[in-house]
């Protein structure tokens, strides 16, 4: 049962940011903006906003399965933290400088997604409790 | 942060929240619950169509908004429509504002802030 969620959860994380990797290399390969058709052919010529979108996909089905068994509060949170993993990949991929507020405001996110999470725990918790009742 | 910028945030924001009430909306809705009728009665809910639009408006505007800022800090401050969400929520389905929520949004806030004039 553990490997289950440690798997989905991973596949999860994987899913999501491979997504918004493409969506922002489909973002670069369009260049320039412009709300223009020529820039919606640009979008939609660009493999990788297929990889995008398929990428989506499979993120939305790998949740569904999850929401079915796993627990609310961490699947909460696994659901929102693909920011970290992202980040992650802007400085490797994209050669991206994190400056230090941005760190900093980046783990105010990660708390506050934290609370949420333990919230969302609770909240489950108390309803099952009136359930049985 | 330029003004295109911002008005692409809160359009992302906007689009996204309005996406996911019509879906909440477009799920409680179906009466019949059994199989088949479950998504005949769905696909003919309005709701699920707003869904649908809202998610291809969003799906523009996500990528417009990246072609300006860095994957790094759009990610981080596109994660303020839990925010927004959160507070429709309440609203609309009567959900409700916890101590932990409460405290989860503050701090959510601040960091969008941080990153946000950075």
């Amino acid at each position: 049962m553990r490997k289950f969620y440690l798997i989905g959860f991973a596949l999860l994380l994987l899913f999501d940011t491979i997504g918004q990797t493409s969506f922002k290399l489909t973002a670069k390969h369009a260049e320039p903006l412009a709300a223009s058709l020529d820039w919606l052919i640009r979008v939609f010529t660009s493999p990788l906003v297929y990889v995008a979108i398929s990428a989506y996909i499979c993120t939305f089905f790998t949740w569904m399965i999850l929401l079915k068994k796993a627990p609310v509060g961490p699947a909460f949170a696994a659901s929102h933290l693909e920011i970290v993993t992202v980040m992650f990949v802007s400085i490797w991929v994209f050669n991206e400088h994190i400056t230090l507020i941005r760190f900093i405001g980046a783990a105010l996110i990660i708390i506050g997604i934290i609370f949420l999470a333990i919230a969302e725990k609770n909240i489950h918790q108390q309803q099952t409790k009136i359930e049985s009742k | 942060m330029s003004s295109l910028v911002i008005i692409l945030w809160i359009l992302n924001v906007l689009f996204d929240t309005i996406g996911q009430i019509a879906f909440k909306y477009a799920a409680i809705n179906p009466r019949n619950r059994d199989g088949w009728h479950y998504w005949s009665d769905l696909f003919r809910n309005y709701w699920l169509w707003i869904g649908i639009v809202s998610y291809i408006a969003e799906f523009l505007l996500w990528l417009a908004f990246l072609t300006l800022v860095p994957l790094s800090q759009g990610i981080l401050i596109g994660s303020f429509n839990i925010i927004t969400i959160m507070i429709m929520g309440r609203l609309l389905f009567k959900e409700l504002l916890t101590k932990y929520r409460i405290i989860g949004m503050l701090f959510i806030t601040a960091g969008v802030i941080c990153v946000g004039v950075s």
